[in-house]
């Protein structure tokens, strides 16, 4: 499980983006993270995935330390999607491939593995592409077969339908209920309520740097639960 | 100027130039880097901004305070030779590579250092992921540092001493032709070293297109 206790967070020294919020995603559930924009959501699944420390509060993840000893081995079991899909130079195979190649992985295993990850996330037909050269909704797409190829236990998604066609949304959504069902722990900070409905076993708002969990989505934003 | 051409003295001017910004990279590019990531020494960025200008005469003097026979590297034998050029311009070089390198390796760190660890790298596969995903930007800080290189007197002067066959370089064999009045040969030197200044200049905004793709 990941736990993300009590924290805060700032990126200047001077203003609080996260003020005691705290997180916990278990193995097989998806947790929506809803809040307005600027709010803190993508802070705390930064912070819960141990991109950043926080100044106060504690990370963890399946008990270990993200900034311990065991720091890389934590991290390695997480991986977190940016809203804005960023792309390595290189092509789309190269990208998706990134994540087993920092893992030791052999070439040839790494492409086998980037290959079997793009077929999950529908985007074998463009793995000779440059990554730099796709579209939004492509990148994003290319961005979760990346992570998939990870094989993480935790997934954090930062808005990855921001930038899908209908069509691309509803495959995200079947994908992500998919890696629920085999055991990966995902959370999805997104605007879209309709899809989160669907796909939600439990609902985190984050407000003004707190969080409070909710039942559902409609509880959300009637007040605590 | 009779004993040696144009040729040899631009050779030497490049590999002396070359050898300089080679130095300042083992020194200039880790602390970019480590500005870069952020922290305390972020902080120097805008005191090595304010010195890319410095005069290279500054720098001269100061390094021949340091390696002349009484100074306290004087033991080390350098003074009139390549190598106190090389270092002398290794050190005026520093703050503009420092400065140039910063601003690429900050925005790459910004995007591709924080994916890299999202992604699983440990510390030196970020730094690798870095370096690699801003080479053209660092290439073009190199290129930058070496046209400063080529093109500075002071230095090459003071601690090189203009030494035909041994340390003349470019710039200094220009200034030697003009003080005699061989403002041909002066002209030729100079065409020179303006070809290998727009050639570093040609290469910068290349490699800065590249960089933007």
């Amino acid at each position: 499980m990941i736990e993300a206790d009590r924290i805060w967070f700032s990126y200047d020294g001077r203003r609080w983006a996260l003020k005691g919020a705290s997180l916990r995603l278990r193995p097989g559930e998806v947790l929506a993270v809803i809040g307005p924009n600027g709010s803190g959501k993508t802070t705390l699944l930064k912070v819960s995935s141990g991109l950043y420390r926080p100044a106060r509060g504690r990370v963890s993840i399946d008990g270990l330390d993200p900034w311990g000893a065991q720091g890389l081995e934590a991290r390695r079991l997480v991986v977190y999607v940016h809203e804005k899909p960023i792309m390595l130079r290189g092509t789309v195979a190269y990208n998706i491939a990134y994540p087993l190649l920092l893992r030791g992985a052999s070439s040839g295993e790494a492409e086998e593995r980037a290959r079997e990850a793009a077929r999950l996330a529908g985007v074998d037909g463009i793995l000779n592409r440059q990554a730099r050269k796709l579209s939004a909704g492509q990148a994003q797409m290319v961005a979760v077969a990346r992570a998939l190829a990870a094989k993480p236990r935790y997934l954090l998604l930062d808005e990855p339908f921001a930038h899908l066609d209908p069509a691309r949304r509803a495959y995200l959504a079947r994908l992500i209920a998919r890696l629920a069902s085999e055991g990966v722990g995902v959370a999805v900070a997104s605007h879209d309520t309709l899809l989160l409905e669907s796909l939600a076993s439990r609902v985190l708002v984050v407000e003004d740097g707190a969080a409070r969990e909710a039942r559902s989505l409609r509880d959300a934003y009637s007040g605590p639960a | 100027m009779a004993a040696e051409g144009v040729a040899e003295v631009a050779a030497r001017s490049l590999a002396v130039s070359a050898a300089a910004v080679a130095l300042a990279s083992t020194w200039s590019l880790p602390l970019a880097y480590r500005m870069a990531r952020g922290g305390r020494l972020a902080g120097l960025a805008p005191a090595f901004e304010s010195l890319t200008g410095v005069p290279t005469v500054l720098v001269g003097l100061a390094l021949y305070l340091l390696l002349s026979r009484s100074g306290p590297l004087g033991f080390l034998g350098l003074l009139y030779t390549p190598a106190a050029i090389v270092v002398g311009e290794a050190v005026l070089v520093t703050p503009l590579y420092v400065a140039a390198a910063y601003r690429v390796l900050r925005s790459s760190w910004e995007e591709y250092g924080e994916l890299a660890l999202s992604l699983g790298a440990n510390d030196s596969q970020a730094m690798a992921t870095v370096l690699r995903q801003a080479s053209p930007g660092v290439v073009a800080a190199a290129v930058m540092a070496f046209s400063r290189a080529i093109g500075e007197l002071g230095v090459a002067f003071i601690v090189g001493g203009n030494i035909a066959g041994k340390t003349r370089t470019l710039t200094t064999s220009i200034a030697l032709a003009t003080s005699m009045g061989e403002y041909e040969l002066a002209l030729r030197l100079g065409s020179v070293l303006l070809a290998l200044s727009l050639a570093g200049g040609v290469s910068v905004h290349a490699l800065r297109r590249l960089w933007e793709r």
